[in-house]
């Protein structure tokens, strides 16, 4: 539940294409990995524009030179007397040969906003060159300068030259009307060079660009690795694996992994200091209730009766506030991990020796990795009370045993051969917390302490019957991974 | 008897050695570590009543210099804060037992009583084997002269390899020693807790002959019997 409120996504999801071409609102590699992508579209894109339209502009100005070189010949040629336009022989072998995809043309304005041919080199082989309309404004616009368009070719198939044509309006002496002088190329060349122009320079752009997307996306990964592995150490923690960050990281991320262990620290500190402030509280108080439990039970009487009960209730209630004000503050901690054996082991040779009059045998079994997520002090006052309670009514056997049931969680038995506990006296036992025990003196409120620090650690407490004859206790508590 | 009460709190003092003297006890009184260091070190005190929170020096240190000074009395530690890490830190310190404040007088006096009946069987014939002893009668065994801290069942499993020491024992002659009733007899257990007194003697103290079971033999270099 927490898992999912807290944002956190399973290390599987970040493997899967969605990381990569999802929404790019939350993960900072699909971030990063858009922008740049982004910006390398639109410069390629932008380069590969800029590349062929210049490329195709200086084609068209080279045909340009060549048709004002042509327009130049003519006009040379050309003779205005009085029988008319005479133009003479220009000696050009693509301009005699019919149909060789190079031209020129003379003619006068007709009035009527169109032109008329006077004359044509021998190529046109008695074609006409196509006119867009409006060319003889056009001309007068351009004041006598030399205008170049496209013309859609030849009206005569199979031919369909597509030609560029350039014509310039000239006056020439002796005739007051200007002429009209046109020169015209096939520029299927031109066109077809430019297309493979393009075509390359698209084709590398687009090679060039896949290539930069790829180099951005292992940048990305490389890049944000120590991010990644930074985030795989925190879960540990918090996991209870490791204890703090241990590695060192770029100098970018080097303070947030500071800062995360300082916290860690600081947390620690702060349980500690609140447990001193418990213990001395304690001390402090248990000392004197010591005193006036000792002198009252000394005395026979109403008043000791009463001071006697009094001191009892305030033992109990000084107990449960002091456990309560620990095991709240201990919730909070993070990577802490006890292995259980050893705290087993420490326990069972104390209180054997404690219970050496009874020869209590206690009898323990858990595996040497497993580990209890959480503090040792915590772990040593759930085990402590529970095996102590179980050697005060046990006959002569205690029996442990402790198990990982995975899923991050393991399971602590701990069973005896004493008496039990009826079905019935369960429930009430765990809930007014076991005061069952004050029949024998000195031990207060074990059960309930364990009971307040399961709930802590968010595990569970069970009783039932044991097939040693007396009392189950079943612990579900957090394990630590190895 | 002779006992020594150490604490420091004067109420709770003046009660206790009241009811002590009522008990038939010879009590010496110490306020605070050093003074009790001092008391337990020069005087032959039959057992010790140690409180843990004391100026000076603190209780679980006091109990390690006398330890480590090679005092056995037995000596019962008084907790204030309960808490099982104090009782442990005592117990590893070398206490006998604990009892948490605040406590019924006759509770101390039945405990002092038991403790008292249990260190009566003074040494005995002891066994040993390289640098390991055991005090069958007083349940107690030590390598290099450090006190072992051995469940039972990992104490009984000690005794009878030291018993049998040199010799081969199967497992099945050994779990058959270790319950004595019908319970867990599955020979796995006697690996586990081979494992475990190997933990804690040393790891090559415990022999395994394959197939047949387990021999203990001193270290090379121990002197049989030193």
């Amino acid at each position: 539940m927490t898992e999912a409120a807290g944002g956190e996504s399973a290390p599987a999801d970040d493997r899967s294409w969605g990381r990569w071409f999802g929404r790019p609102g939350r993960s900072l590699t699909r971030r990063l990995i858009w922008l740049a992508s982004g910006w390398i579209v639109l410069a390629l894109v932008l380069t590969g524009w800029a590349l062929t339209s210049q490329y195709q502009e200086s084609a068209l100005r080279r045909l340009g030179n060549v048709l004002a070189e042509t327009i130049d010949e003519v006009v040379i040629a050309t003779n205005a007397g009085p029988d008319g336009v005479v133009v003479a022989e220009i000696r050009d072998a693509q301009t005699d040969r019919a149909l060789s995809g190079k031209y020129w043309a003379v003619a006068e304005l007709d009035g009527e906003g169109g032109v008329r041919f006077i004359a044509g080199s021998p190529s046109l082989a008695g074609e006409e060159l196509a006119v867009p309309r409006g060319l003889p404004g056009r001309l007068a616009d351009a004041n006598g300068a030399t205008i170049s368009f496209n013309d859609p070719g030849f009206l005569r198939p199979p031919l369909r030259q597509p030609l560029r044509v350039a014509a310039s309006l000239k006056s020439l002496p002796g005739r007051s009307e200007p002429l009209v002088f046109m020169a015209a190329i096939d520029r299927t060349n031109i066109e077809n060079d430019t297309r493979q122009f393009a075509t390359f320079t698209w084709t590398s752009l687009l090679i060039l660009g896949l290539g930069l997307v790829i180099a951005v996306f292992l940048q990305v990964q490389i890049g944000l690795r120590p991010l990644f592995s930074l985030r795989n150490e925190i879960a540990d923690v918090r996991k209870g694996k490791a204890a703090r960050i241990v590695r060192t990281y770029p100098m970018e991320i080097q303070p947030l992994a500071e800062q995360v262990n300082r916290l860690l620290d600081h947390n620690q500190e702060t349980v500690e200091r609140q447990r001193t402030h418990v213990g001395n509280l304690a001390h402090a108080l248990k000392t004197p209730l010591s005193v006036m439990l000792s002198e009252a039970g000394s005395q026979k009487g109403d008043l000791p009766d009463m001071v006697r009960k009094q001191t009892e209730v305030m033992k109990a209630q000084v107990d449960h506030h002091l456990r309560r004000a620990r095991a709240a503050a201990r919730a909070q901690l993070l990577g802490e991990r006890t292995p259980i054996a050893e705290v087993l082991d420490e326990m069972a040779v104390m209180l054997e020796r404690v219970f050496e009059e009874k020869a209590v045998e206690i009898d323990w079994r858990a595996p040497d990795e497993l580990g209890f997520r959480g503090e040792r002090q915590d772990l040593q006052e759930i085990l402590g009370n529970l095996m102590e309670n179980a050697c005060k009514w046990a006959k002569r056997r205690v029996r442990i045993t402790a198990g990982p049931t995975g899923l991050g969680q393991m399971v602590v038995v701990v069973e005896d051969d004493g008496p039990g506990l009826p079905a019935d006296q369960r429930e009430a036992a765990l809930e007014r917390g076991a005061r069952m025990d004050e029949t024998t003196p000195g031990s207060g409120l074990g059960l309930s302490i364990v009971v307040e620090l399961t709930r802590a650690y968010g595990g569970k407490i069970t009783l039932a019957d044991s097939d040693l004859g007396g009392l189950k206790v079943l612990l579900e508590l957090p394990a630590a991974e190895a | 008897m002779r006992i020594l009460l150490v604490e420091d709190d004067v109420d709770l003092s003046r009660q206790l050695k009241l009811a002590l003297g009522d008990a038939g006890y010879a009590v010496d009184h110490a306020a605070d570590g050093e003074e009790a260091h001092f008391l337990g070190d020069t005087e032959p005190y039959d057992v010790v009543v140690l409180d843990l929170g004391l100026p000076k020096i603190d209780g679980v240190s006091v109990l390690e210099r006398w330890r480590r000074d090679g005092k056995t009395t037995p000596v019962l530690i008084l907790t204030a804060r309960g808490a099982w890490s104090d009782k442990v830190s005592g117990f590893d310190a070398g206490a006998d037992d604990y009892l948490t404040k605040p406590f019924h007088t006759e509770e101390l006096l039945a405990r002092l009583r038991a403790l008292l009946r249990r260190s009566a069987g003074i040494a005995s014939a002891t066994l040993s084997c390289g640098g390991l002893r055991l005090d069958p009668r007083a349940a107690r065994a030590t390598v290099n002269g450090e006190p072992l801290r051995l469940t039972s069942l990992e104490y009984r499993l000690l005794h009878y390899l030291m018993m049998h020491q040199g010799r081969v024992i199967s497992r099945t002659e050994l779990v058959e020693h270790l319950y004595d009733q019908d319970f867990d007899r599955d020979s796995n257990t006697i690996e586990v807790f081979v494992g475990r007194l190997r933990k804690k003697i040393g790891p090559d103290r415990i022999e395994t002959v394959r197939g047949l079971g387990y021999r203990l033999t001193p270290l090379a270099g121990e002197s049989e019997g030193a």
